[in-house]
């Protein structure tokens, strides 16, 4: 019997994932193991590897296709096995191919001769999928939209030109806002509130029940969806769906907060003489974690939050959110770009626990694996960004809204210092570089917030 | 087609029955002096001295409306009046002959050019009027606001002479538009009437009252009340359709066959025709008719000529003489009666006529023969009166017009209505909005107990709702239908309202061409239910006499399609009388209207559309038993105008909506508020008509195969329309289709739509789509699915406008190019 392949649901407030690539196409043979598809959501990619074996029957949609979690994606069977009931409502099933033979393994199609693509019979049974949107494939900004469903986006927050319409003509109908709201879950009120004044679009949210929070939102802007002039001179290349969230976040982040940073040097002494003694505990076999510079720095940071709670906030506009807990972020670099893993209640742990959650979640954003939920802006409410391992001394870095500030940590340099009674010597010095937003944190306390870090840097007491 | 009347071809294929006489007609046969008169007793000094001064008043009158339109002012007081005026100087004798023999119980009914005629019955009546009556009717009118103004400054204690200001007031402020005239400045110079003289609605359309005259003789003869009926119309109005229609109404041969008892003869209508020899520029003989005098006409209608008679309306006595023996022809049911009136109008047919068309000289001959001054002459050779007195009456007659006229243009103490301040005033008026149980204080003739009654007792063993107790359809036979729907109110309110006539073609044996009226004949005697000739104008110009006097009437129209031919009446008549007299009259006319199909493009038209765009017509097409019940109740319990649309697709059909079936007792739908009859989440369908029963295949089809609900509504009502009800359901669903078997362009299908619009804006997902019929004939039967709405256009109009349906493939084009393409090509 055909097996259908849906798309997985991964994380709770995912509605629909984008297909990246479908490694396989229709009438190849297929192993358990077998990467069928790559996709992605906002924050991480996956790879749906085959349950089953057998020869691809069906594929109900194409590269590039965003499609509702627990959809029906493909389906694998022995050639001749009837795969339309399997189709969701309102798709036509897709086969790559130019090829005159296009449904090779359809039994209801001729072998031979040109044979226009088959649309698929639809649903039969009276289900929701038909008054519910197909997957929109491509919204189009300025599209023309119904009445009903400009209201019902300025109800539930919807940015128009994010939607694709599946009414007539292209027109953004209501279900497709409806669709949309539901994907970007609920909003809270500051979120509405800061909707609608215009430009900003739902993130992914990160309340409760995936409500999407004022720190969710994120710049808008229309893509370009036509260069002109592109030639010999330069290529024009898409940016990735990961690229553009990014670039809506940071966009995001500088339009909307009053933000800039102050610079201050710690002592690196103390912090290298335990990077050493970690490193000593770790071959001994004491320890099972190989605890970084970056590690205590961490360490320290979160010390320091617990005394500057303000500092451990976002900034709502009208209001702050002040944290009991630490959720700490941790900025890292991955080839499909930045992202930044939030390591919850890191106050609750000791450095060896702190250090090893921090290399599993880079792991893991490395291979896309990390929980999408925890990598929202609002999971955290502090970050840290190191890009000492590459040399930066010092660095502006921008912050992850609506987190009320972001630390920088740059590499470590030696620096004269006095050492009273006229020595001056040269020290190790590790650059911080503290952006703040000015609407939630004055520079008075920023400074001791800043200082309190370095002291901790200096001052680190930790046990292993 | 009553069985009693033997068409024997013995007698109709033989030639007595072959031979045709005529009645000689009489021909200004009157022949007496002033002197003869007095001495036959025949009037007194007195009374002729009011003769001339009744025509003195008229002549001052309209020479005073042709100087305001003329010159601006009168006696050097300005005033400009914008309306208008179609004068009769000229013809004084002729009104003032024909109102002498009428009292307050006869009716007069005009034409554009009445003013004459209207002061003339006014002034009779004043005359003639207890002293104590007159008072009252003065004073309880508009609740004495008319009479207020009328007596200012007047100083003496004479009533009559009150009544003489308050007539000359009240006709020049309602000329003038002021809310103290006659008909609250509503009416006009065209339509300055008063009933409580008597004096029933000029007209303006030309030959209108032609056929709403007829009317009222019927409601005088049906409720047994007393008087004659009065139509003055032109000579021009002899070819009018109306008034050859309500000519052969008041023809009928029934009316001495078939009507019993003391229903048994003719009517008490009287055709006075003012016979002043123009028609607009055309002149009637000689030019633009073929009948020489108008009095040849009544040879047509039946063997007694209509007893018609040529009259010299230039003198007052000719015309009174003539009326005398017409009015007691008419008492003795020998009528009705035909009257030609010679006279001559000096005036062209308004100020703005320059009698381009005849010569000074002829306008001269004629006032050289004047009427006033030749009968004063008389009155002077007979002694009656000196010039001196004669001027004395004018110079007071003068002195009454001009302080009148001078009341009349006060705006403190002649206001008009402020419909920029108050807004809603004139729409307020536009239906009177009562709930009468009977119009009638008798009690109702019928010939039986109405549960002995056939058709009541096989009703009695029908199953009231279209399924059986176990849900199975019930065959039609034992199924109450819509036709038992709309018998059941009809015949509850023959039983309750003594004044409720019904007439159509084929009424009465047939039970009506669809048989909705089968049991009625077994019930009701001929004077409440007969047949009517083929004369559309005439049944519903009748009806609207009838029910302006007083009476409630259904009147019928076959098919929907003949609305055409009564397009005046229903046009211009019966939605106009209730605001245009001030809400004096009420209008409860039920016309019942059925909707053909099968019967190609001339019997299979939906025309709702034309009578909404009507103001002042309630216009309702129910399309259920238990709707066509209620509604028809609540038709026959008002006081409006209603047009009732009946599918001919429908009469057969059950009720499928109201549970527990069709009520037995009596129960009222208001007007103005359509039905839910399914609920849906989707999308909306409203329909009007029997369209009903396609929407709701759509609505299955959808459901089926979309998996999305319609939501159907039912007009029911197209006047009024409540839309709350509407926009409930599209704020629901975003999605609405308006559809109706009318042809779409121009229909209220786009009005409803128009509206939703603009009501639903921010909730419409699409815009609201119309599907009516094609702009086309309506073509055959069998082609007639291409033509009214189908279920798939509804699948195919959502699929193309609203959502587009998986897999969907249209049967029909209804994209934009289409549409602009058809409205290119006019279809």
């Amino acid at each position: 019997m055909a097996q259908v392949v849906i798309m997985p649901k991964q994380g709770q407030s995912v509605e629909s994932c984008i297909v990246s690539e479908f490694k396989k196409k229709v009438g190849d043979s297929v192993k358990v193991g077998d990467i069928l598809f790559g996709y992605e959501t906002d924050k991480a990619t996956f790879e749906e590897e085959s349950q089953v074996e057998g020869t691809v029957l069906a594929i109900f949609y194409k590269d590039g296709d965003e499609i509702p979690v627990l959809q029906n994606v493909m389906v694998i069977g022995q050639p001749g096995e009837s795969f339309a009931e399997f189709a969701p409502a309102g798709v036509q099933e897709r086969s790559d191919s130019s090829s005159a033979v296009s449904h090779p393994l359809d039994p209801t199609t001729p072998q031979s001769g040109a044979v226009p693509p088959l649309s698929v019979p639809r649903v039969a049974a009276a289900s929701e999928e038909t008054s519910s949107p197909s997957a929109p494939v491509n919204a189009v900004p300025g599209a023309p939209a119904s009445p009903r469903a400009r209201k019902l986006a300025e109800e539930k927050s919807v940015n128009l030109d994010a939607v694709a319409g599946s009414g007539p003509h292209g027109r953004i109908i209501a279900r497709d806002v409806e669709a949309a709201a539901a994907a970007q879950g609920k909003l809270s009120g500051l979120a509405k509130a800061k909707m609608a004044e215009g430009g900003l679009v739902a993130g992914e949210g990160s309340g409760l029940a995936g409500t999407v929070k004022g720190g969710d939102l994120k710049t808008w802007k229309a893509n370009h969806t036509d260069i002109a002039g592109e030639g010999e001179e330069f290529e024009v290349v898409k940016m990735s769906n990961m690229r553009k969230l990014i670039a809506k976040s940071m966009y995001n982040s500088l339009q909307n907060s009053a933000q800039l940073t102050h610079m201050l040097g710690a002592d690196a002494r103390r912090i290298q003489a335990l990077r050493k003694k970690a490193k000593k505990a770790l071959e001994e076999g004491r320890i099972d974690a190989n605890i970084t510079i970056n590690d205590f720095v961490c360490f320290a940071v979160i010390k320091a939050l617990q005394k500057f709670p303000n500092i451990n906030s976002h900034c709502l506009g009208d209001a702050m959110r002040i944290f009991k807990t630490v959720n700490l972020g941790c900025a890292v670099d991955t080839e499909r770009g930045l992202m930044v893993p939030v390591i919850k209640n890191a106050d609750e742990l000791n450095i060896i626990g702190l250090s090893k959650e921090l290399k599993k979640a880079a792991d893991a954003c490395k291979k896309g694996s990390f929980n999408p939920d925890l990598l929202a802006s609002e999971a955290g409410s502090f970050t840290v960004s190191n890009l000492g391992g590459y040399g930066v001394e010092w660095f502006t870095p921008i912050i992850n809204v609506p987190q009320s500030a972001i630390l920088g940590v740059g590499t470590i340099v030696a620096r004269p210092k006095d050492l009273g009674a006229g020595v001056y010597a040269f020290v190790p010095y590790l650059g911080l570089s503290l952006t703040y937003d000015h609407r939630a944190i004055d520079g008075g306390e920023a400074t001791r917030f800043l200082k309190q870090v370095a002291t901790e840097i200096e001052t680190l007491e930790v046990e292993f | 087609m009553p069985k009693s009347l033997y068409i024997d071809p013995e007698v109709t294929l033989r030639p007595q029955e072959h031979e045709i006489k005529f009645p000689k007609i009489p021909v200004m046969q009157y022949k007496k002096t002033v002197k003869e008169e007095l001495k036959e007793g025949n009037f007194s000094k007195e009374d002729l001295l009011h003769i001339y001064r009744d025509m003195f008043t008229i002549r001052e009158f309209e020479t005073m409306l042709n100087l305001v339109k003329t010159t601006g002012g009168y006696n050097g007081v300005e005033y400009n009046n914008p309306g208008p005026a179609h004068l009769s100087a000229g013809q004084e004798a002729a009104a003032v002959g024909m109102a002498y023999n009428l009292d307050t119980d006869d009716f007069i009914f005009g034409s554009h050019r009445s003013h004459g005629e209207i002061l003339a019955k006014g002034l009779r009546s004043i005359q003639i009027l207890p002293e104590k009556e007159l008072k009252k009717i003065m004073e309880e009118f508009w609740g004495g606001a008319t009479l207020e103004v009328a007596k200012k400054g007047y100083k003496g204690k004479d009533t009559k002479e009150l009544g003489i200001r308050f007539l000359i007031y009240g006709a020049i402020a309602e000329i003038f538009a002021r809310t103290t005239g006659f008909n609250k400045g509503l009416g006009g110079s065209m339509h300055t009437f008063f009933t409580p003289f008597g004096i029933y609605p000029n007209n303006a359309i030309v030959g209108g009252s032609g056929s709403i005259a007829v009317g009222a003789a019927l409601y005088k003869k049906v409720n047994r009340k007393k008087g004659i009926v009065v139509a003055n119309l032109g000579d021009g109005a002899m070819a009018r359709g109306p008034v050859l229609e309500g000519m052969t109404f008041a023809s009928m041969d029934q009316f001495h066959t078939l009507w019993e008892g003391d229903m048994k003869g003719g009517l008490p209508v009287l055709i006075n025709v003012m016979d002043n020899q123009y028609a607009m520029g055309g002149q009637t003989k000689g030019e633009t008719m073929g009948y020489t005098f108008p009095a040849r006409l009544g040879a047509g209608f039946n063997p007694e000529a209509w007893h018609a008679e040529r009259v010299n309306g230039y003198d007052p006595l000719a015309v009174i003489d003539a009326f005398r023996r017409k009015k007691a022809l008419l008492e003795k049911k020998e009528g009705p009666a035909l009257l030609d009136v010679v006279t001559y109008r000096y005036s062209g047919h308004s100020p703005s006529d320059q009698s381009s068309y005849r010569t000074k000289e002829e306008i001269a001959a004629w006032e050289a023969e004047d009427c006033i001054v030749a009968f004063g002459k008389k009155l002077i050779e007979a002694g009656v009166a000196t010039q001196k007195d004669l001027d004395a009456i004018q110079a007071k007659m003068k002195e009454i017009i001009f302080e009148m006229y001078k009341l009349a243009i006060d705006p403190e103490l002649s206001p008009r209505m402020d419909l920029v301040k108050e807004n809603e005033l004139l729409g307020d008026m536009m239906f009177s909005n009562g709930s009468v149980d009977s119009f009638g204080d008798a009690k109702p003739d019928v010939l039986m107990p109405l549960e002995e009654n056939p058709r009541v007792k096989q009703i009695a063993g029908k199953s009231r709702f279209y399924l059986d107790k176990d849900g199975k359809p019930v065959s039609s036979m034992k199924m109450y239908n819509f036709r038992d729907g709309v018998f059941e109110a009809v015949v509850d309110r023959f039983y309750k309202d003594s004044s409720l006539v019904a007439y159509g073609e084929e009424n009465r044996e047939w039970g009506g061409a669809f048989a909705v009226y089968r049991g009625l004949t077994e019930a009701l005697p001929y004077h409440r239910l007969f047949n009517s000739p083929i004369a559309e104008a005439a049944i519903i110009g009748t009806a609207i006499g009838y029910a302006m006097c007083g009476g409630r009437v259904i009147p019928e129209i076959m098919y929907c399609d003949f609305l055409g031919c009564c397009g005046d009446e229903i046009f211009n008549q019966l939605p106009k009388w209730q605001a245009m007299s001030g809400n004096i009259l009420k209008m409860p006319v039920v016309v019942r209207v059925s909707v053909g199909s099968k019967y190609g493009a001339q019997h299979s038209q939906d025309w709702t559309s034309l009578c909404t765009h009507i103001p002042g017509l309630k216009v309702v097409f129910p399309v259920t038993p238990y709707d066509a019940k209620g509604l028809m109740n609540s038709a026959l319990q008002g006081t409006d105008p209603v047009i009732f649309f009946e599918s001919q697709r429908l009469y057969g059909i059950g009720e499928q909506f109201h549970e527990g079936g069709v009520p037995e007792g009596y129960y009222e739908i208001p007007f103005g508020e359509p039905d839910v009859k399914r609920e849906g989440k989707d999308v909306t369908f409203l329909t009007i008509g029997a369209t009903l029963y396609r929407a709701l295949k759509a609505a299955d089809e959808l459901k089926e195969k979309y998996g999305m609900e319609a939501e159907v509504i039912d007009a029911r009502t197209l006047v009024p329309f409540n839309y709350e009800k509407v926009i409930e359901s599209v704020k629901k669903t975003g999605r609405i289709i308006i559809a109706g078997d009318a042809s779409a362009r121009g229909s209220f299908l786009n009005d409803l739509a128009a509206n939703i619009a603009d009501l639903c804006f921010d909730y419409l997902d699409a815009a609201p789509v119309v599907l009516g019929s094609r702009n086309w004939i309506t073509p055959c039967h069998e082609l007639e699915e291409a033509f009214f709405p189908q279920p798939s256009w509804f699948l195919d109009v959502i699929n193309e406008k609203m959502v587009p349906l998986p897999g969907y493939v249209p049967t029909g084009n209804f994209t934009s190019a289409q549409q602009i393409l058809r409205a290119k090509k006019g279809v």
